[in-house]
């Protein structure tokens, strides 16, 4: 695999929401990265209805439905559904299938009956726990191959949250072990994906399927939602940005073994990835806060290209059902950004949503625009491992934070990343070396398997 | 691209608002080579603290170097944490410090030391998303406790069987997802049915305070650091009904 050399955006100020570079057109001819922003909503079935195929069938027709139903009724043009495999789905890869099968049904008949366009965006479960299953060879490795097999026949767009590096990930970010970050989530995530998205875009292929992206939901994520607000003292906000310019070394990845966009709204890495390889990207931010809360409600929107919601669990509100519920929102939000657009004043939005929350804490500071484009420059340029790109995303995401006195840090989070910044001059120059530190360093990491990643 | 100058209108960082002095931790030994010991833990040096504990242990007895250096050291680790000085890592990396230590110190006994009784903990059969475990994990036994770490994706009957082999004053469940936490309360009904009514903590990601407190043995963990307040309750004897009554609703 050729790590990527050239950022397919010349400058930031080049970005911007609704367009991509390279944009791709759905089954029933939704463009994504198009000139428009697409709204992408994502139900999530209740506790229970997981019991049975018939049961979980209902539940998401009802979910995908009603989302469907609300926007014709306040006449948004454009939806795509997301389904993340509930663990039952990918387990049983047949469910997976008649669910994206169901659900095409109903797309196609709201394009029979009102002319709304929609797609539909299958995301199989990781269910590989890199502790408890070999990467490579466990039975659940064939069920997420499986699902995907049977998902990519009614699917537009499949994706996945990839768990490469996990073990290591845990291990590492509960201790500030920056080494330990690059080494799980660059080193070994990067690998891991690039055998799994191999196989993934063989699949898609064959089956006239687009092959989404991955996100690292499970690593850097979990490390953004760690460090979580202002009161928590979980992790430091400024270890989870790291944290996320380590990940672009491997959500890379996908992309360079095929996979064409839209991204995976919960890879907050998006903007990077936009800069460097100019596939449409969705996003979430301020409309996720049903499922989780961050600190980027609104720039995270400033280059998007679809507009999500991260989850919602299927049920009643006041207005209707949440999934209704929030294709409503996420329509109107993209219906402010399309305006914007059609009126020329598509700049003058995006600054306001970038002044909304670029200083509000280190992920949005790394995420604006002009940053995520740096951070994307030090990546092409320090193309020579997965290991060299991550080091340098890092770095580069320090030296930003540390060098724009708008963003303030307290005087921990300021010790704490000078600290790391310290530890990554101490760490060795090429990947192998680094390697060879990392298997005798992480030896003992409980259930840690080199061999699982081809190592 | 315009940016403000003065964001005052836009966001408050009430980070900085409540941000904490810096403060050194306190001595906790008149003793110099055990206060090295839990000099150690704090700085959550795991090398440091493996020597200073051989070295303690050429002139003290293995118990004195746990009660009077490694348990001090991760006391005030802990009420560093609790007044806001110290993140979670720091706690962690003091708790594998402090653990270093009392390997050694239990080598020289030839027995593993007194825990104060045993927590079961579990991520929900079908859920992978264990990390909220792994820190309860290790802020239970930074506080004394005997953890039986079952693991991730454990199926309901080994959770019970656990429980009945163990006895634990406590049980845990972590689960991200609301498909997956519908095995808590079929972990609550058969430990009830044999007869074991032992307070059955839930949290995590989609877990709600509704849900859990809908069956009985059910507290709601909001956060990972309540766990050891929560173990030393049900040591002390609470039942489930009187802790939940104090740490939920």
């Amino acid at each position: 695999m050729k790590l990527t050399s050239q950022m397919a955006y010349k400058s930031a100020e080049d970005m911007i929401f609704g367009t991509a570079l390279k944009p791709v057109t759905t089954k029933r001819g939704i463009v994504l990265g198009g000139g428009h922003v697409v709204p992408e909503v994502v139900p999530h079935p209740r506790p229970g209805s997981e019991k049975t195929m018939k049961t979980l069938l209902r539940e998401y027709e009802r979910a995908n439905g009603d989302a469907l139903e609300r926007c014709v009724i306040v006449g948004h043009p454009t939806l795509q559904i997301e389904n993340e495999h509930v663990f039952q789905m990918t387990h049983n890869p047949k469910w997976g299938g008649e669910i994206a099968a169901q659900t095409a049904k109903q797309m196609d008949e709201y394009l029979k009956k009102y002319g709304l366009k929609a797609s539909y965006r299958s995301t199989p479960a990781d269910l590989r726990k890199p502790d408890m299953h070999h990467m490579r060879e466990s039975d659940y490795t064939k069920e997420v191959l499986e699902s995907f097999e049977e998902c990519t026949k009614y699917a537009d767009v499949v994706s996945i949250e990839s768990m490469g590096g996990k073990e290591i990930f845990d291990h590492a970010i509960i201790r500030n072990d920056i080494a330990g970050l690059l080494f799980g989530q660059a080193v070994l995530g990067g690998r891991d994906m690039e055998w799994m998205w191999t196989q993934i875009v063989e699949i898609c292929k064959k089956n006239n399927c687009i092959p989404g992206g991955d996100t690292n939901c499970s690593e850097a994520n979990t490390a953004m939602f760690m460090a979580g607000g202002f009161i928590s003292k979980d992790v430091p906000h400024t270890l989870a940005a790291l944290s996320r310019a380590i990940c672009v070394s491997r959500t890379l990845v996908a992309y360079e073994c095929g996979a064409t966009g839209p991204t995976k709204d919960c890879a907050y890495e998006d903007p990077i990835i936009k800069a460097i390889t100019g596939v449409p990207i969705s996003t979430e931010g301020k409309t996720s806060a049903c499922a989780h809360s961050d600190l980027c409600g609104n720039v995270i929107a400033a280059v998007c290209d679809l507009w999500s919601n991260e989850a919602v669990e299927y049920h009643d509100m006041f207005g209707a059902t949440t999934t209704a519920v929030f294709a409503e929102i996420l329509g109107y939000d993209a219906a402010a950004m399309n305006a914007a657009i059609d009126l020329g004043y598509q700049k003058e939005f995006q600054a306001c949503l970038v002044n909304s929350d670029k200083y509000r804490g280190p992920h949005g500071f790394m995420l604006s625009p002009d940053n995520a484009w740096l951070i994307g420059k030090a990546v092409v340029d320090n193309n020579e491992s997965l290991y060299a790109r991550g080091k340098a995303a890092a770095i580069k995401c320090g030296e930003l934070m540390l060098g724009d006195p708008k963003l303030r840090l307290t005087q921990f989070e300021r010790e704490s990343l000078m600290g790391y910044m310290k530890d990554m001059e101490k760490l060795p120059a090429k990947e192998e070396d680094f390697i060879d530190m990392c298997l005798k360093k992480y030896a003992k990491v409980k259930g840690f398997n080199p061999a699982a990643y081809g190592l | 691209m315009k940016i403000l100058e003065d964001f005052s209108n836009i966001f408050t960082r009430y980070d900085l608002n409540i941000e904490v002095a810096r403060q050194e931790a306190r001595k906790v030994s008149k003793d110099a080579v055990l206060q090295k010991v839990a000099d150690a833990v704090v700085a959550g040096e795991t090398a440091e603290c493996e020597a200073a504990t051989k070295a303690a242990l050429a002139s003290k007895s293995p118990m004195e170097v746990i009660n009077e250096g490694l348990i001090p050291g991760m006391n005030e680790v802990s009420r560093l944490w609790d007044e806001g000085v110290y993140f979670l890592p720091q706690v962690i990396l003091a708790s594998d410090a402090m653990n270093a230590g009392i390997a050694l110190c239990e080598e020289k006994m030839g027995k593993a030391m007194d825990k104060k009784g045993k927590v079961v903990t579990h991520t929900a059969e079908g859920d992978i998303h264990d990390i909220g475990q792994v820190i309860v994990n290790a802020l239970l036994n930074a506080n004394g406790f005997e953890v039986i770490n079952l693991g991730a994706d454990v199926p309901v009957d080994k959770v019970v069987e656990a429980c009945r082999l163990h006895n634990p004053v406590m049980v845990t469940g972590t689960a991200l997802m609301t498909t997956t936490m519908t095995a808590f309360p079929k972990i609550a009904a058969q430990l009830k049915r044999l007869g074991l009514n032992i307070p059955f903590v839930c949290g995590g990601g989609a877990v709600s305070e509704e849900y859990v407190t809908s069956f009985d043995l059910g507290i709601w963990g909001k956060e990972a650091n309540q766990a050891p307040g929560m173990a030393e309750d049900a040591l002390a004897g609470d039942s489930w009904s009187v802790m939940r009554s104090k740490w939920n609703g």
